[in-house]
């Protein structure tokens, strides 16, 4: 019954509002009527009475508020009342409407946009059930995060004890025959339990299992499953593709199922599109059996039993890792080397595996810091331009109060009106930060590559944002909203009052946006001059006018001497082509993010003998040293005459001074492979494995030009074979001459191979650089945003404070002063906020660029010089923005500004 | 009597009308239906002149008890031949007029007592 009383009153208070008022007019005036017939009937005259009678009841109009106030629905009312109140202030303030929802959308858009990353990149989880239970077991050195091999595959499967079974996973590219054109597809290879431990179930048709998964992929050959994506792109999200066939890499396989939507695969930064059982293998690598012992192409994941964590299947690996050691090397010697540098661990997989976390996982958290200061500036400013509207209006507010307001319908008014920015600002956010995330993603791809993430707006980025945008309203509103409140309303009654000193109009901001911007300058130019000095660094190549491009034959058909032989015939064809210098092929790219190492030792000229586990071997062909422009310092190159006689290398000055310490190294012998104790057993090394070294080059980057460079050895075709895939490199002034005579030399020597992917060297440093290069783009925005919004608020803070003050400057221009002096006060007045600012900026930015060198760049000298530069910024830019009010202030009229009193 | 004796009597009124008002209203409209002057003067007379109820509290506690479902209103002619608003019990006015008397008078004994006992 109460309910439905109240349904019918809230009815008719929302809908049927005027009579309502009227009555409730009636009532009250009515009420007023009798108590003054009442006082005349007590002796009082009727003038009189009334008048005591309106007294006594406090106003007709505060009562029918208060009336108004306890009714139904009287919140949404009111609400109503104040948003439509509200926006129409805001369309009559276009300007400031306009630059307020800017600032606000480029401080949430920022953020959106660095979330949507950060999110894809490290927080989000894999779309299966639990993943949390999901373990990852890995080879890892520091960042170097080699997968499995599969050897070391089978000895987990026998020893491990805590997961219930454990998946191997296998990224890779499939070539698809569609319409009779090859495409390659990011593909991948799955054990048969891997459904099972994944807990996947498809979306379309079965997944597969165990009996899937043997040669030839059991009776009715292989079985593929699609991804979303993929299914939904090429084959229309129809259903009737399950039971038909494809051609992946000459091999016809059945479509079985399609896999659920959001499942891309088990390595963030992969999309996969189609994934295969492990079997596939003997299609994709026939030369490369699954069981060889240095092929780390797995990723093993597990599902940990009941009552396992993290902790115990650590603590159980620990236990067995020595027998799965040895089964991963039964000769105890191939991997010697890397089980030198690497260990196997087990870490969590309810994201996946993600090389691209392992880059960017610290960057990212530098944004994540630098992004929010930039909202901090961004609400900071936003709170200036509310607290000038509200100071603005501070007149109204008071009459608003004068007239019986109550004071938290003030502050709800304002706070109403900087929701509806704030919304504004929110929705114009996520589509600026949509945009930036997509571009950002695209600045992660490797050459010629998709960008490796999907930027689509998610759920929980959504909400991050929201709150983000809560969070912005709030900060700039709720000062400004007391503010408006706490107005007195005798302000309203008196005239030319504005009430508004320094203080009011959040002087104390400005110093707040200045130490913010100092920070971000300083951040910024830090990562610039990194940044270039990474660009700058001797990499040990000669960057300019080198091409390279990656060569990939049919590993089916080309064994390592025919591969070898094809790329000594490619050198010599491209060597007499027009355009290029010298052509030479080499087996590992520089920069590029590949890692290999060998075993080699030395016996120096005092008997001593010097191991070294982790040489990196790169195969070259002889005109190498000119093709890729690493100086040879002493002895000499490779030349043609090499080719047939006794096997020679080069080494790198760091591998000649290890190999042979301060010694000659020119002559002597290296040997490769075996391990010392033939050298204590007086058993001469074989002659496969000696070489003499005929020269030493100068140290080159190969692995990354953060790292030192790593100790190198040279080796020759034909003497050492290279595989079926190698890079091409060939010094020319034309690249795209360059570029057309690689890829027909390639066309004329191995007529069926894939067309050639030819790059720049400079377009290989921009991608090693990208993380860099990313991080100083966005940083050096973000500085110039916190320059620009510090300016604005200076600006407009100057200018108010040049109005407010007009009689004051008036006056003192009619007594006296000069024009000069009245800029030396409002350029003073600015300075002095810069000034404060600047302190406490310095000492924010002096922590802050030690937290971006621990986090980023490992120790470097102290730069004082960055923050100088900052804070010179701060104050040229403070300068400009002061100058503008100054020279106003220098135009003040004296008389009209008497005249205004 | 000094202005700060009378303030303060004011309050003890405004403190002692928050908690009671709904209960002295429900009361005063216990045996006929009246109009807001009225119910104002009948509470005074109830409670001697302690409670004196002013429109800026009367008229909202009306129209929140109406919205209750304890109060009905309809339009009337005052004794003088004026247009007045007047209200009645409701049923359920009636039942909330009984367990605020029992709850008071709970309350009204158990402060007695703890008063006495100290």
């Amino acid at each position: 019954m109460p309910t439905l009383s109240r349904m019918k009153n809230l009815f008719r208070n929302v809908f049927a509002k005027h009579r309502a008022d009227r009555d409730l007019d009636d009532e009250v005036r009515g009420y007023a009527d009798m108590l003054a017939e009442e006082k005349v009937r007590a002796g009082m005259n009727p003038e009189e009475a009334r008048r005591s009678a309106r007294l006594e009841l406090g106003g007709v109009e505060q009562v029918k508020e208060n009336v108004r106030e306890v009714r139904a629905g009287a919140w949404l009312d009111s609400l109503f009342q104040d948003l439509r109140y509200g926006a129409r202030m805001l369309r009559k303030n276009p300007g400031f409407t306009a630059v307020a929802v800017l600032t606000l959308a480029l401080g949430i858009g920022a953020n959106t946009a660095i979330f949507t990353l950060t999110y894809a990149v490290i927080l989000k989880s894999l779309p299966v059930p639990n993943p949390q239970r999901l373990v990852r077991y890995t080879f890892r050195s520091g960042t170097q995060d080699l997968g499995l091999s599969g050897p070391l595959y089978d000895a987990l499967l026998k020893h491990e004890q805590a997961t219930q079974d454990l998946l191997a996973w296998s990224s890779s590219t499939f070539t698809v025959q569609e319409d009779n054109a090859p495409t390659e597809v990011n593909g991948a290879l799955m054990s048969g339990n891997g459904f099972r431990v994944l807990e996947l179930q498809p979306s379309l048709g079965r997944t597969f299992g165990e009996a899937d998964d043997q040669t030839a992929g059991g009776p009715n050959g292989y079985q593929a499953l699609l991804c979303y994506a993929y299914w939904r792109e090429h084959f229309h999200a129809s259903p009737s593709v399950l039971g038909q066939s494809l051609n992946i890499n000459g091999k016809a396989v059945t479509i079985a199922g399609v896999l659920p939507r959001g499942f891309e695969g088990l390595v963030v930064g992969q999309r996969t599109e189609i994934v295969l059982p492990l079997a596939f293998e003997e299609i994709l690598y026939p030369a490369h059996p699954r069981h060889l012992p240095g092929s780390f192409w797995l990723t093993v994941v597990g599902r940990l039993k009941p009552g396992q964590s993290l902790r115990t299947a650590q603590a159980n690996l620990l236990a067995t890792q020595n027998s799965v050691r040895d089964e991963g090397d039964p000769s105890h010697e191939m991997l010697s080397g890397y089980f030198a540098a690497f260990q196997i661990g087990v870490e969590s997989a309810r994201s996946g595996r993600s090389f691209l976390r392992i880059t960017y996982a610290r960057p990212l958290i530098v944004l994540e810091i630098l992004v929010g200061l930039v909202l901090l500036l961004c609400c900071a400013n936003s709170a200036l331009l509310i607290l000038a509207r509200v100071s603005s209006r501070l007149r109204e507010f008071a009459v608003r109060s004068a007239l019986g307001a109550p004071r938290r319908r003030l502050f709800r008014q304002v706070m109403i009106e900087i929701a509806l920015l704030a919304f504004c600002g929110l929705v114009a956010g996520i589509v600026l930060g949509w945009a930036g995330a997509k571009s950002l993603v695209a600045m992660l791809a490797a050459i010629g590559q998709p960008p490796p993430l999907d930027a689509a707006p998610q759920a929980a980025v959504l909400a991050f944002t929201a709150g983000t945008g809560v969070l912005a309203a709030l900060a700039a509103g709720a000062w400004p909203a007391i503010r408006a409140c706490r107005v007195a309303p005798i302000l309203g009654l008196k005239e030319g009052s504005t009430g508004t000193t320094s203080k009011a109009l959040g002087g104390w901001i400005v110093p707040l946006q200045v130490a913010v911007s100092v920070v971000l300058v300083a951040a910024a130019s830090l990562l610039g001059t990194s940044f270039f000095h990474l660009l700058l660094e001797d990499s040990g190549f000669r960057s300019e006018n080198a091409i390279l491009a990656e060569v990939e034959f049919d590993a089916n058909k080309a064994t390592d001497a025919v591969a070898t032989r094809d790329a000594q015939e490619i050198v010599d064809t491209l060597a007499n082509s027009s355009g290029v210098d010298s052509a030479a092929v080499m087996s590992t790219p520089p920069l590029h993010g590949w890692f290999t190492v060998s075993h080699y030792y030395s016996l120096d000229h005092n008997g001593g003998i010097h191991t070294d586990m982790q040489t990196w071997a790169e195969t070259v062909s002889a005109d190498y040293f000119p093709a890729i422009g690493t100086p040879v310092l002493t002895g000499r190159g490779f030349n043609h005459g090499d080719l047939s006689n006794a096997r020679v290398c080069v080494l790198s000055a760091s591998a000649a001074s290890y190999f042979f310490p301060s010694q000659q190294a020119v002559g002597r012998f290296v040997y490769s492979g075996g391990t010392d104790s033939t050298l204590d057993g007086k058993a001469t090394p074989s002659p496969q494995d000696t070489c003499q070294v005929i020269g030493v080059a100068a140290d080159a980057r190969f692995e990354s030009l953060r790292e030192s460079a790593q100790r190198a050895i040279y080796l020759v075709i034909p003497q050492k074979e290279l595989r079926s895939d190698f890079f091409v490199v060939v010094r020319s002034r034309n690249t795209r001459l360059a570029t057309a005579a690689i890829r027909e030399a390639v066309h004329k020597v191995v007529p069926g191979a894939t067309e050639p992917t030819a790059f720049t060297f400079n377009e290989l440093l921009a991608a090693h650089l990208r993380q860099e290069r990313m991080l100083m783009a966005l940083s050096a925005c973000f500085a110039g945003v916190a320059l620009l919004l510090t300016a604005l608020g200076l600006y407009g803070l100057l200018s108010r404070s040049v109005v407010v003050r007009t009689k004051e400057i008036g006056l003192r221009l009619a007594l006296g002063a000069q024009p000069r002096d009245a800029l030396a006060l409002v350029l003073w007045q600015g300075l002095r906020l810069v000034v404060i600012g600047s302190v406490f900026g310095l000492i924010a930015a002096s922590g802050a660029v030690k937290l971006l060198r621990s986090l980023l760049l490992g120790s470097q000298p102290d730069k004082p010089l960055l923050l100088i530069t900052a804070v010179a910024a701060l104050f040229i830019v403070a300068l400009a923005a002061s100058s503008i009010p100054a020279w106003r202030a220098t135009k003040v009229d004296p008389m009209v500004a008497l005249r205004h009193e | 009597m000094t202005p700060g004796h009378s303030s303060d009597q004011a309050n003890d009124q405004t403190k002692l009308l928050q908690g009671t008002l709904d209960m002295m209203i429900l009361k005063s409209l216990a045996l006929d239906q009246m109009h807001g002057l009225g119910i104002s003067r009948r509470i005074e007379q109830l409670t001697k002149g302690t409670f004196q109820v002013k429109p800026g509290s009367l008229f909202p506690a009306l129209h929140r008890m109406e919205e209750e479902g304890w109060l009905v209103s309809s339009w009337g002619e005052s004794e003088n031949n004026r247009r007045a608003k007047y209200y009645r019990l409701t049923k359920a006015g009636r039942r909330q007029l009984n367990s605020e008397t029992q709850r008071w008078g709970r309350i009204s004994l158990a402060i007695a007592r703890a008063l006495e006992a100290s």
